[in-house]
């Protein structure tokens, strides 16, 4: 690996730890070896496990379940917590940094994202090309109003326009939502639903990013690769394939960010 | 630019006189004659040549924008990936064929093994598996299986070898499919390809 890749990752550590100490996030850094939790393998299948003394272990393989896993066993004081350092999955090491709120009222995520963006555009210059967002929840609207089986679920997900037109139709308002552009979804969303809880916090988000000048993309087919997230998910992108940013809420009342190191384009 | 990954074999025959009857002429031209290289660029799209399988990974991984590749590929495996629209070519079906007088089976040779332990399973049938790479027509010749599960397009491999069809299994088309980043980060260019294409109107 480069000097220069090392310098700047730790330059960021520095810088982004110093930020969330700033914002009184409570920093975190724990062992790499913890207690083996099944659910902690269900959801990284990648992750190591390993027996020692009769007892099973796995080592740390995101740091988004190693914090829940520690709020569920004992008493937290600070409901805001920051960490940076290394998780391994399939013998790789790499580096994490993010964000978890817990019980996070709709202006603290909004606030969280904000802090998130301005410290990339400002502390590195760097301009936001899009940001994707969507909520599970949406659909559920969707399949409520029009009384859809649950199956339609899955082919809304992998954006299967061809059998969504077969089952629905092509006037049907969800499949003229899907096939349209996905920037211009949020537009059709918002003439349905735009009185829901869900579209009016979108909406603020929306509204709150405009000085960023980014393309904001509503999708009802964009979903997280952690199944944990359950409810409303972002990903932000720079002039790069990979999101630099990604979070959303799991656990019914828990709010994560986290920043890709390894291929986000920020270093 | 976008990038779409193709494969040469029966599939790229059939997009080929899918965009023929479309009037795409300005595709045709770059992408219908005999070469050896592995990519052409048309305008803003480049095209690469992949084997079958390997499409779908070039698309998880965002080699490649957009992919188009057989059904088969996508159900035997799973990709991380937009599995956007079932397209007008490509058709053919999976089956389990054997001997005419073959009366059950027990043991059956496939290249698709999931697919395979799928179909079984549902019908609550106990066969056993033996996965080959191809000419899977030999096995039942030779009492290597009972039978074998394999795709079937005009069913002349088969008749070549006196083999027939005893069950179909699924439907097969070709399949357009997208990376589940890029889909969004180049959203325009994706857009006026599918429209283009017919995917969407």
């Amino acid at each position: 690996m480069k000097n220069d890749l090392i310098i700047r990752r730790l330059k960021f550590a520095q810088d982004y730890t110093q930020l969330l100490a700033d914002e009184n996030y409570q920093l975190v850094d724990m062992n790499m070896v913890e207690p083996f939790n099944i659910d902690d393998k269900r959801h990284h299948s990648s992750t190591i496990i390993f027996e020692r003394n009769e007892q099973l272990f796995s080592i740390r393989s995101d740091w988004t379940r190693s914090l829940l896993n520690y709020s569920e066993d004992y008493h937290l004081s600070q409901r805001f917590f920051g960490y940076f350092g290394p998780v391994v999955r399939n013998y790789k090491t790499f580096h994490q940094a993010g964000v978890e709120l817990y019980r996070p009222t709709d202006e603290e995520i909004l606030a969280s994202i904000d802090m998130h963006l301005s410290f990339v555009t400002e502390g590195y210059g760097e301009k936001f090309h899009s940001i994707v967002v969507n909520d599970d929840t949406l659909l559920d609207l969707y399949i409520d109003k029009y009384d859809l089986d649950s199956g339609i679920r899955n082919l809304v997900h992998e954006k299967n326009l061809s059998e969504l037109k077969k089952q629905l139709g092509q006037t049907h308002p969800l499949y003229i939502l899907l096939s349209a552009k996905v920037s211009d979804q949020m537009d059709l969303v918002n003439a349905e639903f735009g009185d829901s809880d869900i579209m009016r916090f979108i909406d603020r988000l929306k509204q709150a990013l405009e000085g960023y000048g980014m393309k904001f993309i509503l999708d009802l087919s964009f979903r997280s690769p952690q199944s944990y997230y359950n409810g409303f998910y972002f990903q932000a992108f720079l002039d790069h394939d990979y999101p630099l940013l990604s979070g959303g809420e799991y656990n019914s009342s828990a709010f994560g960010i986290a920043v890709n190191l390894s291929n986000g384009g920020l270093l | 630019m976008i990038t779409v990954a193709l494969t040469k074999g029966r599939l790229f025959k059939d997009f080929l006189k899918y965009m023929n009857e479309n009037d795409l002429n300005n595709y045709i031209r770059a992408l219908d004659g005999e070469t050896r290289s592995l990519y052409t660029i048309v305008d803003n799209v480049k095209f690469i040549f992949a084997k079958g399988p390997d499409v779908p990974t070039y698309v998880e991984s965002g080699v490649a924008d957009l992919g188009i590749v057989g059904s088969d590929i996508i159900t035997e495996d799973t990709f991380n990936i937009l599995n956007v629209s079932q397209l007008p070519f490509g058709d053919c079906h999976f089956s389990v064929a054997a001997l005419p007088d073959q009366e059950e089976f027990r043991v059956i040779a496939t290249k698709y093994t999931n697919i395979a332990h799928e179909y079984f399973k549902n019908k609550r049938q106990d066969v056993s598996l033996i996965h080959l790479n191809g000419s899977v027509e030999l096995a039942p010749l030779l009492g290597l299986s009972d039978g074998i599960v394999d795709i079937v397009q005009t069913g002349g491999t088969l008749k070549d070898n006196g083999l027939v069809e005893h069950e179909k299994i699924m439907d097969i088309h070709a399949r357009l499919i997208a990376n589940k980043r890029t889909f969004y980060t180049k959203e325009d260019e994706i857009y006026d390809f599918i429209k283009e294409i017919g995917v969407i109107e």
